[in-house]
């Protein structure tokens, strides 16, 4: 994921903020990990330098995302930009819990 | 008590075995229809009182009926019989082997109703050949799955053919549970609402490799690796993996299958290759045993993670 793809695929980051009340518990993680799979970039998410794959559930759970903790999402691949606008938008929406 | 309409003759082949039923007479009217699912000793209707007398029932003469009867003068004890036979009840069965009193048998033959015999005690003949009612009564539908006992839990896999159904039972078979029906399974629902799964009379014990043809399941794996019948408790649909198909992930979502009425709980496994699905579902299996018993590890798991982050942020 960090090694450069052969072909030129993008490769993006954005830093975003858990705003949801209960941070990142199971029903969240499963729908950004659903979301995740829709795009053929692959897709990190970095909290604290630690890094895990978005299609990882117990790599999600081990984050410990709370309500403000900081993460860096990167995506590499040819949908790149798009997966994190999803995404970001997924994390703004609270995953649509509040 | 429901209606339903069952045969004598379908009675006296369900509970023959159990009950040691024999006919004694009318064997040429066993098409007669019981139509409550319970059994009656008419003492009180021989006495001559017939309020609320349950007709529809099978008719039970015990110890104490046939001694009443016994004490009667034959022609009061021909009198009141043929009030009872009059009713057009379904059968009647003499317990404890008792010989037919020829009052009896004028009436079965007067009145065309079978009389059948049983070697139980009268109470044991009443549980024994209420269950067998039971069961014929009960709500029944032929299945495409594989039944499997595992540690005391059924497992129902389904899926397409060809998926794996029955290669997956055979490694299950392997590792020491039991087949209960391979590719056809007969479903019931039972008086408590339970599912209970068995194999067809003719296919049971037997099982079809795709490759091998049809193999006799407790000659090549020992008895053991038969089950004759079990209840269900968990549907597992066997699916080819399909990247586009998003699969559960946590294990919060609870799915469930309805089988004549009765919802029970479903997971979908995607097969791929190089998965032992044979373990999978071991671990299905064990985890909804798990469940059963109050432990949901899906939810635990979540409510702890909810209780830390909420913390976390108060900090």
């Amino acid at each position: 994921m960090s090694q450069t793809s052969p072909n030129n695929d993008a490769s993006a980051n954005r830093t975003l903020t858990i705003k949801n009340k209960h941070g990142m518990h199971a029903r969240p993680a499963a729908l950004l990990i659903k979301l995740a799979g829709q795009f053929k970039s692959d897709i990190t998410i970095e909290k604290d330098g630690t890094k895990v794959s978005a299609c990882s559930i117990m790599g999600l759970l081990t984050l410990e995302l709370y309500h403000g903790s900081e993460i860096i999402i990167c995506a590499q691949g040819p949908d790149a930009n798009e997966a994190l606008d999803a995404i970001a938008d997924l994390i703004n929406r609270k995953f649509d819990e509040e | 008590m429901s209606i339903l309409e069952i045969s004598v003759e379908q009675f006296y082949e369900a509970a023959r075995d159990v009950c040691g039923l024999e006919i004694v007479a009318g064997a040429k009217h066993m098409q007669r229809v019981i139509r409550e699912g319970a059994i009656n000793r008419p003492g009180l209707a021989l006495t001559g009182f017939f309020q609320h007398f349950p007709k529809r029932r099978v008719q039970v003469i015990g110890l104490a009926e046939n001694s009443y009867l016994n004490s009667l003068p034959p022609d009061q004890r021909k009198e009141r019989l043929g009030e009872l036979f009059r009713r057009r009840i379904p059968c009647v069965v003499l317990t404890r082997n008792r010989h037919a009193l020829p009052e009896l048998l004028e009436c079965a033959a007067e009145f065309n109703i079978p009389i059948l015999k049983s070697p139980l005690i009268t109470n044991r003949f009443i549980n024994d050949a209420t269950l067998a009612i039971e069961n014929l009564a009960a709500p029944s539908i032929k299945y495409q799955g594989t039944m499997i006992a595992l540690r005391g839990i059924g497992v129902l896999m389904e899926g397409a053919p060809g998926i794996g159904k029955s290669e997956t039972a055979l490694a299950l078979i392997e590792r020491g549970h039991s087949l209960v029906s391979d590719d056809l399974t007969v479903l019931r629902r039972d008086s408590t609402g339970a599912i209970i799964g068995s194999a067809g009379d003719m296919t049971r014990y037997h099982m079809e490799i795709r490759g091998l043809g049809i193999i006799h399941v407790p000659s090549l794996f020992g008895v053991a690796s038969m089950r004759r019948e079990m209840k269900l408790d968990l549907v597992v649909r066997l699916e080819h993996f399909n990247p586009e198909h998003s699969y559960d992930r946590t294990g919060l979502v609870s799915q469930t299958e309805t089988l004549l009425g009765v919802e029970v709980p479903a997971v979908t496994i995607p097969v791929a290759a190089g998965r032992d699905i044979a373990h999978v579902i071991e671990v299905a299996a064990l985890n909804q045993k798990l469940k059963q018993l109050g432990h949901d590890a899906a939810k635990e798991l979540d409510e702890k993670l909810v209780q830390t982050l909420t913390r976390r942020v108060r900090a």
